[in-house]
């Protein structure tokens, strides 16, 4: 899997591209990790951009589910966007689609943030 | 009937190589794309399960992998020559538990089940075997 970061003022996002199997979670998990710490300070609300990512396995959400409960014992905001449909599928089979917040796109990730746009 | 059978030593490195098989035995097959995605998770799992909890520390067993499609239907089995171990007694994941009580031990098998039409172990000799078949529309 590959890794762009992106720093806005409201949110960290990550984008993931390409197939987050067992091979790539600990390289993916690293990361995640990095960009719930931040560089300087925390940011606010970290969003995970899934729009290239092809393929999860449980290894896989493994890292979403140790980042959404790191992100709510620290406060801060996390949501996942954007799903090719055979990643949802597994999102939804998994039921983490039912404990973490799961838009449709960016924008809609962005806008369910606390002081986000109405 | 069209099959074929790779084998490889039971560790995580190995992974790429059976999703490559796959991959080659999936377009080899003329199959649809968008239907693939229940045998690269049930291979990944499965094997995973192998490598993680089949293989005795120390020890260098191997895992042989087999595809079999016949009319529409499409086999995927996984034999390993660890000790004696059925991963379809598991117990299932609470997928509708909080988030605080998400675990995802367990889920790797559970996902096996709902994606595959059938899903059976057999101990063979002194070999694991597990076969998952679903049918693929062509």
């Amino acid at each position: 899997v590959k890794v762009r970061v992106e720093t806005l003022e409201q949110a960290t996002i990550v984008i993931a591209e390409g197939r987050l199997d067992f091979s790539a979670a600990g390289n993916f998990q690293r990361q995640v990790e990095q960009a719930l710490a931040g560089t300087e300070h925390a940011p606010r609300a970290l969003i995970i951009d899934c729009a290239d990512l092809e393929y999860i396995s449980s290894a896989g959400l493994r890292v979403f589910l140790l980042a959404a409960r790191s992100a709510q014992r620290a406060g801060q905001a996390f949501a996942v966007c954007s799903l090719r449909q055979s990643v949802r599928e597994v999102f939804d089979l998994s039921g983490f689609s039912r404990v973490m917040s799961v838009l449709p796109d960016r924008a809609a990730a962005l806008a369910q943030l606390p002081g986000g746009p109405e | 009937m069209n099959e074929r059978r790779t084998s490889v030593p039971s560790e995580a490195a190995q992974l790429p190589v059976l999703a490559q098989f796959l991959h080659e035995f999936w377009s080899a097959a003329a199959l649809p794309p968008t239907q693939s995605l229940a045998f690269e998770i049930a291979l990944e799992e499965v094997f995973m399960n192998v490598v993680t909890h089949g293989t005795p520390a120390g020890s260098q067993g191997r895992v042989e992998v087999c595809l079999a499609l016949a009319d529409n239907s499409l086999t995927l089995a996984v034999e390993d020559d660890g000790p004696p171990f059925d991963p379809l007694t598991l117990p299932a994941p609470d997928v509708n538990a909080s988030l605080d009580q998400r675990q995802v031990g367990g889920l790797g098998v559970y996902f096996v089940r709902q994606l595959m039409d059938a899903v059976s172990y057999r101990r063979v000799g002194p070999r694991n075997q597990l076969r998952m078949t679903k049918q693929v529309a062509r």
